[in-house]
């Protein structure tokens, strides 16, 4: 069977399985559909634009759509303009490339009451303006939704667009010092060379008013940054980094205007702007790796819904979270999300916990059942009593929680930092001394403050400066490039100093979702049949034993099944063509009296298949360990550090796990705050933890570790208060990880060094008056020269596989 | 070469070199640089027909300002 794309999506089936319309082929009615609009808008150039990209097949979203016409959603997310125009922010989900981007504004537009409609192809963030007159919100989603993306809102308000703020800012302050800097270099290489050969007095006056007027923007705003360090230092009573760059630079900047209006002597602006210079470039280098996105909340908060149907005297009725209290009685439909912590009254259903302990096998819960909300209820309608409100529920207060770890997240204390102050404080204090020490050997205050200035400008503070953003830059980079994401440049300096490792297990350890271990096929056994049983769930063992048939048989016809029905924590009963197919454990079949000639006794799970009642298969599933796992954790331990599992799963399988990969240390059966309190017992005995997870469950744990790393396809809040990524999911990524901080830290360590070593010979040589403009000025780079280069050696550090 | 001279370079090339700085900072400031994808695609997808919807969305603006402001100077007849 030939494999031909999908018009809309172009994804790749078999031919047979597609929807054939003239000479079109779609893979779904979705995709279709879309195509068909596109076209009669006018929008069919997209497929143009589009090009061989692939898209995600068009899978139409439905429902929930009041919630964005809701008064509590409003006052959350929409912010109104004076003109009467509303403003919402976006995350568009789906979007592929460029033409994706072009579509999404192109259909935007064109709807009626959209004023504005601008999205950012890096992030897929969208602003939307409309008139609330002429169309509400929700429209505005299904028109997105119609084309074959969803959206969800974000509030804008928070550390990443402030992030992104100060990395303009940054930005800008740079252009003028740099711009500055360079003018001032040519002007200087005449300056310089009049040093040597001589210079008419007023030509040099000339050149010294061009520097003056170039120099004083440069140290004013693009040095503003420095000017308020050093004011926040003064305040807190801390010498900084910035105090020794502001006072140097301010001091050399006001000797010169003295020199040039008194005509004697040289004048330093050249300095002042390098210095400026080379430390915002280097801060500038810092702020540039600060971490992206740490919109936390909103993906836990965003997807919940603010309000839930409240059954009252028999009358349902919408009734706001807020307004919940104990008592009341809540009517919970397949696929919603539980907010309210209660306890079943009618109705029976299974719920979806793995946002609480990380487990993916679905609970099935009764009358008299206690439900915990953060759940979700998956396959039929349960009514159930509220036991706390809407503050007091479980989801609320692992909110809170979360945000409160957020907030205290520990820091370690700066290696730079540290060193950089008591440096400034030495040289502003050697400085004083030689100014006051000239000042009554030589009796000459002009000379004497010369020499002062000289001294503060020769301690180059740029080395110093560039010194740990420099290593750290290229380590991120280095990083980057084998798929580990540091969010943040500081963090590989914690890192490299971390001596406990706490492991997940469901999802870090392990892959996190069933595979088939042993398959038994008896007479009888079709696996399209089993194919088009399982495909009817999104069971996780289902989805096992999908997969298992789809690697072992290449291709399987597709079936079309009747009566499809899930039979509740037991598993799958269909029929095709009169005969009567059944999948699930061995209680269903023991309920329909089929005979299992067959052991039902395994620690791993099982699915048995029946075909009219006949049992034709039997597959044992178990969530199988990541390739690699116990080698890297090997390797870790060999780095000397500790190693421990923290898993919300029971002791027996967690010990099971532990054992195949090396690890001694296991804490079973923890919540989500358990993790966390195991985290904090192990600060509060003095260790650095680093903290690897992937699920909703590890979040909090997450948060309040020193260094929180998150799988790449886990949970969008465990990846957002992580603070590096693993994209491959390899454990070997963390072996990886821990090697490059360390290697990363060494060079920083050899970078303060060496610039500490640089001024143990200069600042002597610039206090005994030997240091002129020239001998200053070359100095200084080739000292920020040599720091740079040994960063540079970072990328030298070797891995096996490569 | 007199003193006139080399102030009229300097203060020429420095005036230029700002004004150009100017210009970048300005289209920094108003997010031209934001996006650095779309910078490159409006260039791929430019044709007649996006500068028509361009238009149109002009249109819709200016048609809702100027309904806004009938309303304002709305006076009912007494």
């Amino acid at each position: 069977m030939t494999q031909v794309p999908c018009t809309h999506c172009n994804l790749t089936f078999s031919e047979d399985v597609m929807i054939i319309e003239d000479e079109h082929y779609f893979c779904c009615k979705g995709c279709q559909g879309v195509y068909h609009l596109l076209n009669s808008e006018g929008l069919g150039t997209f497929y143009d634009k589009l090009g061989d990209t692939k898209l995600q097949p068009a899978i139409q979203v439905s429902g929930d759509l009041e919630k964005f016409d809701l008064e509590g959603f409003k006052n959350k997310y929409i912010k109104e303009h004076e003109d009467g125009l509303l403003e919402v922010n976006l995350i568009i989900e789906g979007i592929h490339c460029s033409a994706c981007v072009w579509l999404n504004e192109k259909v935007l537009h064109k709807t009626d009451g959209v004023m504005e409609a601008t999205i950012n192809y890096s992030n897929n963030k969208a602003k939307v303006l409309w008139d609330p007159e002429e169309i509400p919100l929700s429209r505005i989603i299904e028109t997105i939704r119609s084309i074959g993306y969803n959206a969800y809102p974000y509030d804008p308000a928070l550390q990443e667009e402030r992030a992104a703020k100060t990395r303009k800012s940054y930005y800008l302050r740079i252009l003028v010092a740099v711009f500055g800097s360079m003018n001032i270099m040519w002007l200087a290489v005449a300056h310089y060379a009049g040093y040597f050969s001589g210079i008419q007095q007023s030509f040099k006056d000339i050149l010294n008013v061009a520097e003056f007027i170039l120099a004083t923007p440069v140290l004013f705003y693009s040095g503003f940054i420095f000017f308020r360090g050093a004011y926040y230092g003064y305040k807190n009573k801390v010498v900084n980094m910035d105090t020794l760059v502001a006072s140097g630079a301010l001091s050399a900047y006001i000797y010169s205007i003295y020199a040039m209006i008194t005509q004697r002597g040289e004048v330093y602006f050249d300095s002042v702007v390098m210095i400026i210079t080379f430390v915002l470039v280097g801060k500038y280098l810092e702020v540039l790796s600060k971490k992206h996105a740490v919109d936390t909340l909103d993906s836990i908060m965003g997807s919940t819904p603010t309000e839930v149907t409240v059954l009252k005297e028999n009358v349902k009725s919408l009734v706001s979270v807020e307004n919940i209290i104990i008592g009341d009685v809540i009517e919970l439909k397949p696929g919603e999300k539980v907010v309210i912590d209660g306890k079943v009254t009618t109705g029976q259903a299974s719920f979806d916990e793995s946002s609480l302990t990380g487990e993916n096998e679905p609970i099935y819960k009764k009358v008299g059942n206690d439900i915990l909300s953060g759940s979700i209820c998956l396959d039929s309608v349960v009514q159930y009593k509220a036991t706390a409100d809407a503050s007091g529920s479980l989801l609320t207060s692992i909110v809170n929680l979360l945000e409160e770890s957020i907030v205290k997240k520990p820091r370690i204390e700066q290696l730079a930092n540290s060193i950089s102050g008591y440096f400034s404080t030495s040289i502003l204090v050697i400085a004083l001394l030689t100014f006051v020490g000239w000042y009554f050997y030589a009796d000459n205050f002009e000379q004497a403050l010369i020499v002062g200035i000289s001294v503060i400008v020769i301690a180059c503070p740029c080395a110093l400066g560039l010194a740990t953003p420099m290593a750290t830059l290229v380590g991120i980079s280095m990083a980057a490039k084998r798929g580990i994401l540091f969010k943040e440049a500081t963090f590989l300096e914690t890192m490299a100093k971390s001596d406990v490792l706490a492991l997940d297990k469901t999802g870090t350890i392990t892959e996190g979702k069933p595979s088939v271990l042993k398959a038994d096929l008896l007479d009888g056994f079709d696996p399209a049949l089993l194919l088009a049983l399982v495909n009817t769930s999104n069971h996780p063992i289902s989805k096992g034993i999908k997969s298992y048939l789809k690697s072992e048989y290449n291709v399987l016809s597709t079936l079309t099944l009747e009566e499809i029905k899930s039979i509740e924590a037991k598993g799958l009963s269909a029929t095709y063509k009169e005969t009567v197919l059944l999948g699930g454990n061995a209680a269903l079949m023991q309920t329909s009296d089929i005979d299992i000639h067959m052991s039902t006794d395994s620690e791993n799970s099982l699915f048995f298949f029946a075909i009219d009642n006949n049992l034709v298969a039997r597959f044992e599933l178990t969530d199988t360990i990541r390739e690699g796992a116990a080698e890297a954790i090997k390797e870790i331990q060999d780095l000397g550090i500790k190693i421990v599992m923290l898993t919300g799963d029971h002791a027996q399988s967690a010990h099971k796990v532990a054992t195949q990969v090396g690890i001694t240390k296991v804490h079973a059966k923890l919540l989500p705050h358990e993790k966390a309190q195991m985290i904090d017992k192990y600060h509060e005995k003095g260790h650095v933890v680093v903290m690897v997870g992937d699920g909703i469950n590890d979040a909090i744990a997450l948060a309040s570790s020193d260094i929180a790393i998150a799988m790449g396809n886990g949970a969008d809040i465990a990846i957002s208060v992580s603070d590096v990524v693993l994209l491959d999911e390899k454990p070997k990524g963390i072996f990886e990880a821990y090697r490059l901080s360390r290697r990363t830290f060494r060079a920083v360590k050899e970078n303060l060094g060496f610039s500490l070593l640089y001024n143990v010979v200069a600042v002597p040589l610039a206090v005994m008056g030997f240091v002129n403009p020239l001998v200053a000025a070359l100095s200084m780079s080739l000292s920020s020269l040599i720091v740079v280069g040994n960063s540079m050696r970072i990328k030298r550090l070797k891995f096996k596989d490569k | 070469m007199s003193e006139d001279v080399v102030i009229l370079m300097i203060s020429v090339s420095t005036l230029l070199g700002t004004i150009g700085l100017i210009a970048l900072i300005w289209a920094v400031k108003t997010g031209q640089f934001d996006d650095h994808a779309k910078f490159v695609d409006a260039t791929r997808f430019d044709n007649e027909e996006d500068l028509q919807a361009a238009i149109k969305l002009e249109e819709k603006k200016k048609e809702r300002r100027e309904e806004i402001e009938a309303r304002k100077n709305y006076r009912p007849p007494d």
